[in-house]
């Protein structure tokens, strides 16, 4: 049984899933599911629409070209049935599956590089601009230092006081 | 001054009344725009595009053979040639059978999942079911090896 690809999200269709359009000339277009079938009514652009594997690849948010994505490639020749092959196969999938999740995750990293240091500098200038929602103005000259003073407030003993009388 | 507030109550309630009902029907106009027609089965009067070179062009319905509330994709149907041309094999206003090759109401596979097509389309057969014309244009379903229509299917462009 073969396993296709929805139209709109790339998603794998699986069998007895979704639903089908065949247009007038007769390409065939499938859906995964009623929300990719709607958005393809609604006459929306899967690259447009965010998450949509289109559009995760248009924008350099996931792989684009990898070795291990030819080995889901769609073969129009049935393959002549070889045990050896099949076992093979098997035991190949998963090594690749591990080679690919491995390459994303260094994909993502390699994206994320820099992200902690842009949102650190963000809310630097975030909390320059609205310091005075939280320190007057006037406080602010004498003391120039942007965090709060740290206050101590004891609390443990005060609740072993009042628990004592409790449990006799 | 009760009377008054009485007054002044049943009009604010029939503004409110009529606000209300103002705004539902705007909400409705915009989903029914937003989201396509609803698609039904092929019933009496429903009007099919031939699509093979038997000389009609357009149909009517007038009986669905199979099905309580009409025909569905694959089902044979009894219709009224509506628009033929001038030369063809079927003339305008006879009674003919045809074979409903693409319905755009989805149906069910055998697997589980839907099929749905562009347009509402049959294919003119005689009463043993052998097809009249001897091309089919665009795409038929393969369901019609189940309902005994392989003469439609091998003269079909494609599959679907």
């Amino acid at each position: 049984m073969r396993l296709e690809k929805c139209w709109f999200c790339s998603s794998t269709v699986y069998p007895g899933h979704g639903i089908q359009f065949v247009r007038n000339d007769a390409k065939i277009f499938r859906f995964c599911r009623s929300k990719c079938h709607k958005n393809f009514k609604m006459k929306r652009n899967p690259r447009k629409v965010k998450w949509t594997k289109a559009y995760r690849r248009l924008n350099g948010k996931d792989m684009t070209q990898d070795s291990t994505f030819e080995f889901e490639r769609k073969r129009n020749r049935p393959e002549r049935y070889d045990r050896n092959l099949a076992e093979n196969t098997l035991k190949a999938i998963k090594k690749i599956d591990k080679i690919r999740v491995a390459r994303e995750e260094r994909h993502h990293s390699k994206r994320m590089v820099g992200k902690k240091s842009k949102e650190r500098k963000e809310a630097g200038v975030e909390l320059e601009q609205g310091i005075h929602m939280i320190k007057a103005p006037s406080v602010l000259a004498q003391d120039q230092s942007l965090t709060l003073p740290k206050i101590k407030v004891k609390v443990s003993q005060a609740q072993s006081e009042k628990n004592q009388p409790m449990e006799e | 001054m009760a009377f008054f507030r009485n007054l002044g109550r049943s009009l604010m309630g029939g503004l409110g009344n009529n606000l209300s009902g103002l705004s539902s029907t705007s909400y409705e106009m915009t989903c029914s725009s937003f989201l396509s027609q609803l698609r039904t089965f092929i019933q009496m009067r429903t009007v099919l595009k031939v699509v093979d070179n038997s000389g009609a062009k357009k149909v009517m319905c007038i009986q669905a053979l199979k099905g309580k509330k009409g025909a569905r994709l694959g089902d044979t149907i009894v219709a009224s040639v509506k628009e033929a041309m001038p030369n063809g094999k079927v003339k305008k206003g006879k009674v003919v059978y045809g074979v409903v090759v693409r319905a755009a109401m989805q149906r069910g596979r055998c697997d589980g999942s839907e099929v749905k097509f562009d347009d509402n389309a049959v294919v003119l057969v005689d009463k043993q079911g052998q097809p009249i014309g001897t091309r089919v244009f665009g795409p038929v379903p393969h369901e019609l090896r189940k309902k005994k229509h392989v003469k439609i299917l091998t003269l079909a462009e494609h599959i679907a």
